[in-house]
């Protein structure tokens, strides 16, 4: 996976590029908007990493200009300002996600994979199907190697997420802004119970654990 | 702070009330004057239809009776109750009768002419007095000229009496006028001035300073309770920043040193060549984090506490906001072998910031679940009060806490001694009490429902929420 990063500050630019690479995302940088603007245009990256505060262009403008001109390409704003309407303002200036400064880079590269992920399913799927877990996205039902699997509405919303992203990690920030879509952080990790009771219902009785517990990160749906 | 009369004058209700005055004498000169003419009018136009109708039965009996009758009749008639003024002269102009001396009317054209004129009198004290008095000469067809004049002396009078009481009345009212001016403007200007000495003490810093309500609840009340509310806030914000600058100089410095120590010395053991460096800086990292998140915690209660309301108000069912965030910490109690209960009044409406008070109560939440044992119980509550302030409370069965310390819990970074033990940095009810008051609404904290299965007396925590307007 190849990523640009727009980010005015050199050094921090420096350290995500190297936090990135232990993930295995290979990173170009670019220190301003408007360097940022002409590395995306030429295009090749599957997620952009863009600073909402540079010199030259603002990271909203590189945004709007790239949506106007029908580039699709996913956008992770990361920016120091954090508060709610921030987090909507970049959202609706094209941004598809938006991280608060400082991150935790297994938040970062989660939520980058996330993003490059999302491009690649482009169709209106019926079913998901992960290893021998299948889920009627209709019928709203769920089966594990043909054993239906009782869950609650929220409980499906859950595991629907983590089936559409198998094979990475989410953290549990994204668990709670995506399925909860609450922006704020709990003080006690409610997320780990609700895991922990789909896991019961979904890994229980069976040879191997799908749901796994990613040290320092979050949780990972394995086949 | 004295008024002088030349501040009186450029005060708005003087100016006001001037205006007033003004519009006010301009009407009432209008009506008064047409009062003067038509009074004035009248009594003339009775003065001459008098004298033409003595003129007439005067001719009347000159054409019965000559010269020699009107004559008799004329000096009968002057003696009389009526005192017209007679001149009757003969064809050359000699007097013939008549309580005149000359004729007022000279170089008598034909017709009757009505004329203004002066007579000389005297009154009792003998002093001579000039009346003012109406004539009408005709030419008798003998050739004789016959005046009869009228004495308009007392009606004059009571037109001039008329026309004083105008002046009067006139008078009276710009005076009047005035002086309720300078009395209404010296009562506002108190009362502004009240309010100025206020604006002057803040300006000059003196942020305590506070305008006096006088109780009447008129708009000058209405004001002061909007200065005295925004100085409240103010000074709470103010103080708030400056406590906020103590505490995050005070809680954020220990972790921080903690930090730096818990660095430093892994970089000594690792250039010994000892020590669990790996460990170490796991460590350091959980620390960091740690910090960052009492920062941001402090970050938004402030931000919140600096607005002047919360952002982005909606209005929303609060009890579906209450079921979702209910719903995220449900199994945590199921965990704890907590009894959990949501009671929510269906189909109430409430104005706000959806993620503040969802916010808000996951906090209130956390507690209760932190803090209640195990077998205990919680209840999350939603419900309209006969206020129509809409509450969520949240009752616990843990050790509550002691009324003294209520009011202190709510401050930042205050922990009770028995909550050491648990994580946190005691910014939570801060928060809640920083979205509350963004919302116009307010924190209470009361007893629980008393002891349970041997723990309590537990805490209710409520957030209460304004009625919609």
């Amino acid at each position: 996976m190849r990523i640009l990063i727009v980010e005015d500050d050199v050094e921090a630019a420096g350290a995500m590029a190297r936090g990135l690479a232990e993930a295995g995302i290979e990173t170009v940088h670019a220190a301003d908007g408007v360097l940022g603007l002409a590395a995306a245009q030429a295009g090749g990256f599957h997620v952009l990493v863009v600073d909402r505060m540079m010199p030259n262009m603002d990271g909203l403008t590189l945004v709007e200009t790239l949506r106007r001109e029908g580039d699709q390409t996913p956008v992770l704003f990361l920016s120091a300002l954090g508060e709610i309407d921030d987090r909507v303002v970049g959202l609706k200036a094209g941004g598809d996600d938006y991280l608060v400064k400082p991150y935790a880079f297994a938040e970062l590269s989660a939520r980058i994979e996330a993003l490059a992920r999302r491009r690649e399913t482009g169709a209106v799927q019926t079913t998901i199907r992960v290893g021998d877990l299948e889920m009627d996205l209709i019928g709203r039902m769920v089966h594990r190697q043909g054993q239906e699997i009782d869950l609650q509405p929220r409980e499906f919303q859950l595991l629907e997420y983590l089936m559409r992203h198998a094979g990475q990690s989410v953290t549990r920030t994204m668990l709670l802004e995506k399925v909860w879509e609450y922006h704020f952080d709990p003080q006690t990790n409610v997320i780990d119970v609700h895991i922990s009771r789909l896991r019961a219902k979904i890994d229980r009785g069976f040879d191997h654990p799908m749901l796994q517990t990613v040290r320092g990160a979050g949780y990972r749906l394995e086949a | 702070m004295a008024i002088t009369l030349s501040r009186v004058f450029r005060t708005t209700p003087f100016r006001l009330t001037l205006l007033f005055l003004t519009v006010f004498a301009a009407a009432a000169s209008i009506f008064l004057g047409y009062i003067y003419v038509a009074t004035a009018g009248e009594v003339t136009s009775r003065a001459d239809q008098a004298i033409t109708q003595e003129i007439q039965s005067l001719t009347g009996i000159y054409r019965q009776g000559g010269v020699k009758a009107l004559n008799r009749s004329m000096i009968e008639r002057a003696t009389g109750d009526r005192p017209f003024l007679y001149l009757l002269r003969d064809k050359t102009g000699q007097k013939i009768t008549g309580t005149l001396e000359a004729s007022p009317i000279e170089g008598f054209i034909g017709s009757p002419a009505s004329v203004n004129f002066k007579v000389t009198d005297t009154d009792p004290n003998g002093a001579e007095v000039r009346h003012s008095a109406r004539g009408e000469q005709v030419r008798l067809e003998g050739g004789e000229m016959l005046f009869v004049g009228a004495d308009v002396s007392e009606a004059e009078s009571f037109v001039l009496k008329i026309l004083r009481a105008i002046w009067g009345a006139a008078a009276l009212v710009i005076l009047l006028g005035l002086a309720g001016g300078i009395l209404i403007s010296r009562n506002v200007n108190e009362t502004m001035a009240g309010l100025n000495r206020v604006v002057i003490a803040v300006r000059g810093g003196d942020i305590a300073s506070r305008a006096k309500l006088r109780g009447v609840n008129d708009e000058f009340d209405e004001l002061a309770e909007g200065l005295n509310d925004m100085l409240d806030r103010l000074e709470r914000s103010m103080g708030g920043l400056r406590h906020v600058g103590d505490a995050i100089a005070h809680d954020l410095r220990s972790p921080l040193s903690r930090l730096r120590s818990r660095l430093e010395l892994a970089l000594i053991e690792a250039e010994a060549g000892k020590g669990d460096a790996e460990a170490a800086l796991a460590q350091a990292l959980e620390d960091a984090d740690g910090v960052l998140a009492t920062f941001n915690a402090v970050l938004a209660i402030t931000r919140l506490q600096s607005a002047v309301e919360a952002p982005d108000q909606v209005r929303f069912d609060p009890g579906d906001l209450a079921a979702g965030v209910a719903e995220l910490y449900e199994p945590l109690c199921e965990d704890k072998a907590i009894e959990f209960k949501l009671e929510a009044t269906p189909a109430l409406t409430v104005r706000g910031n959806r993620e503040f008070i969802a916010q808000a109560l996951a906090n209130i939440l956390d507690n209760a679940v932190k803090y209640t044992p195990q077998g205990g119980a919680v209840r999350l509550r939603v419900r309209r009060r006969a206020s129509g302030e809409v509450e969520f409370s949240v009752t616990d069965t843990g050790p509550g806490v002691p009324e003294p310390d209520r009011p202190r819990v709510v401050q930042r970074f205050v922990r009770l001694e028995n909550s050491r033990s648990q994580p946190g940095a005691g910014l939570g009810l801060s928060l809640v009490a920083a979205v509350a008051e963004a919302h116009g609404g307010r924190l209470e904290l009361d007893e629980g429902p008393g002891t349970l299965n041997g723990s309590g007396p537990g805490l209710r925590v409520a957030l209460v929420l304004p009625r919609l307007a």
